[in-house]
């Protein structure tokens, strides 16, 4: 791989963003992405697991951080601990699965053994080790991320030495873990355990940009639109005509976007407000499930706390740098960048814990039509996000624009509020981005 | 063991199904599955569950016919230019499975061609067939693919 020879200054960074336009840089160049792995992946609080993957001790999952492959464990003293999946012995990579339960992980190579928190439980062979040989020492153990934080069982963590309260930098976002958790009857939630793993060949933010658009579903997904206007409603067996409104809802049209808001935050947060209201698992009244599910839900809540829960409608709540969750439908994205033009995306459901077993139904059946390889929608999107990176690859323009509806926003203490049309949510993740990448320096 | 005229049957009507594929006839492809017919493409090893558990697809009769009629748009954006495919039918055990119908497993494999790239795919098929008229009708078929789990780009043409 290309390595950078010099990291970019800040007034470098700053060239690339222009109140209405981005450089193509920002998209392709080594050295960019090298920065944004060091700033923003390597010092926000990023998303590593969900707590009801770690229910026993011994229980791990296996994921990124920044440039780094972790482990998430839960140990025997019942915490959490995020480790470099690295053998201190000889630096060699030790779990090879991305989830599992072990009481120790083995070194394959000396059979050096570390319990769950990352600590040297036994070496083979003691005794040719030196006298001084130190089990507690740290420089023997699996490396450990220093801190980890939990908002309401989303586990983060940060290789920042002095972060930020988690709090703080999900700010507004609480909101919609907090209704993701609170749409369960029982007030917990499980994460799915199948999961999809998508990867396009361009650059992370791409992604994150179209999840906050609005304006293309109507033409990137007009091949899928056309044809679920067409088909006949109801004729499916399984799946009670959920596939094929969500197929038509991506033929919002310009009188459909009037109602919709965007909202984008300081921190690079985005969501939209007030989109998409039909379907099975909207806050419909017609359906025998969805009453069953509202009448235990109202049961814990309350009817008015219940209303107020199911009421809220947020699409594609982003969570800068790389977490969309849209509560209403349990679905949660994952973005990992892996090189300036290549990223995964992982794409999760959850289940309700006591709401009836058809909600869980639905919302693996929502992941399957909008997050599988097979994806009559999302498919369409990765093509657009591969090309947008072909072409910002070469040496042309070489601005972006983002200038729609600039001007038009209200602005409020910590925000931006806009109609749906308006590309200021790429405006508000670019500022952010220039805010991350230079506040080292500054 | 099948006699082997209805085995021969079996192994033609499922090289027809390859060639319908290939040959982008997903009209005619369609017609091959029953009306409550389903395709499943599991996201899992030895996956028996599909409602609790996602898959790539799982896709009744008119959930494919969008899915036709969306390969024959030709405005799919991952569908342009239009894959070519070679799919690829071996292995092929037939059995009797009661009055008229039959379970077939067999494997597979498909090299797509789109572009600048090429890709193959590879697993196995399981069917459900159903006896109708002179040929056969798909209740069910299950496509494994071997690296279900893993990381995907997007898939565009049925296997």
């Amino acid at each position: 791989m290309e390595q950078p020879t010099a990291p970019l200054t800040s007034d470098e960074i700053r060239s690339l963003v222009r109140p209405d336009h981005v450089h193509r840089r920002a998209y392709a160049d080594a050295a960019v992405f090298q920065l944004e792995q060091e700033r923003i992946f390597g010092k926000l609080w990023i998303y590593v697991a969900h707590e009801s993957q770690l229910k026993k001790p011994g229980d791990f999952v296996r994921t990124r951080l920044a440039d780094y492959e972790v482990l998430v464990t839960r140990h025997t003293d019942g915490n959490i601990y995020v480790l470099q999946n690295r053998c201190p012995h000889r630096g060699a990579r030790i779990c090879m699965v991305d989830r599992g339960n072990s009481k120790v992980f083995s070194c394959p190579y000396h059979a050096w053994s570390f319990r769950p928190d990352g600590s040297l439980a036994s070496v083979p062979h003691r005794k040719s080790y030196p006298e001084g040989f130190n089990f507690d020492d740290p420089a023997n153990h699996m490396q450990r991320v220093g801190h980890i934080a939990i908002y309401r069982g989303f586990v983060f963590a940060t290789l920042n030495e002095n972060p930020e309260p988690l709090k703080d930098h999900l700010g507004q976002m609480t909101e919609v873990i907090d209704n993701l958790v609170d749409r369960s009857p029982a007030g917990e939630i499980e994460i799915a355990d199948s999961s999809f793993t998508m990867e396009y060949r361009g650059n992370w933010k791409l992604h994150l940009e179209n999840a906050a658009d609005i304006f293309h579903p109507s033409f990137v997904h007009s091949s899928s639109v056309a044809p679920a206007r067409r088909a006949p409603p109801n004729a499916s067996i399984l799946d009670q005509d959920q596939t094929r409104e969500m197929l038509a809802a991506n033929g919002l049209g310009y009188e459909e976007w009037e109602g919709i808001q965007l909202n984008g935050y300081t921190g690079g947060h985005v969501y939209m407000n007030n989109i998409y209201q039909k379907g099975v698992l909207t806050n419909q009244d017609t359906d025998p499930v969805a009453t069953r599910y509202k009448a235990a839900l109202t049961e814990r809540l309350g009817p008015e706390k219940a209303a107020h829960v199911l009421g809220m409608n947020r699409f594609n709540n982003i969570i800068y740098p790389n977490l969309i969750i849209n509560a209403q439908y349990q679905q949660m994205r994952v973005t990992i960048p892996i090189s300036v033009d290549r990223t995964l995306v992982q794409i999760h459901c959850f289940r309700l814990k006591g709401a009836p077993d058809e909600m869980f139904h639905r919302a693996v059946r929502f992941l399957s039509t909008l997050g599988s390889p097979a994806s009559m929608i999302f498919s369409d999107d990765m093509e657009m996000l591969e090309r947008c990176q072909q072409g910002l690859a070469r040496d042309v323009g070489p601005w972006i624009d983002f200038s729609r509806g600039s001007g038009q926003e209200r602005r409020g203490a910590d925000g931006q509020l806009s109609g749906a049309a308006s590309e200021m949510p790429m405006r508000v993740q670019f500022q952010a981005w220039v805010n991350y990448l230079t506040a080292e320096a500054a | 063991m099948l006699d082997y005229a209805t085995q021969r049957r079996i192994e033609l009507f499922l090289l027809e199904e390859a060639r319908l594929l290939d040959a982008g006839q997903f009209e005619e492809w369609l017609k091959l599955y029953e009306p409550q017919g389903i395709y499943w493409m599991p996201s899992q090893p030895g996956q028996t569950d599909p409602l609790n558990v996602a898959s790539i697809m799982y896709e009744d009769h008119a959930i494919l016919s969008m899915r036709v009629q969306r390969l024959l748009e030709a405005r799919a954006l991952v569908l342009t230019p239009m894959p070519r495919t070679t799919h690829l039918v071996s292995n092929i055990e037939a059995q009797q499975a009661g009055d008229g119908e039959f379970t077939v497993d067999a494997a597979f494999i498909c090299v797509e061609h789109q572009a600048d790239r090429q890709r193959i795919y590879s697993g196995r098929h399981a069917y459900q067939l159903a006896r109708r008229d002179d040929s056969f009708r798909i209740k069910l078929k299950r496509v494994a693919l071997m690296n279900c789990d893993g990381v995907h780009s997007p898939m565009a043409v049925p296997l």
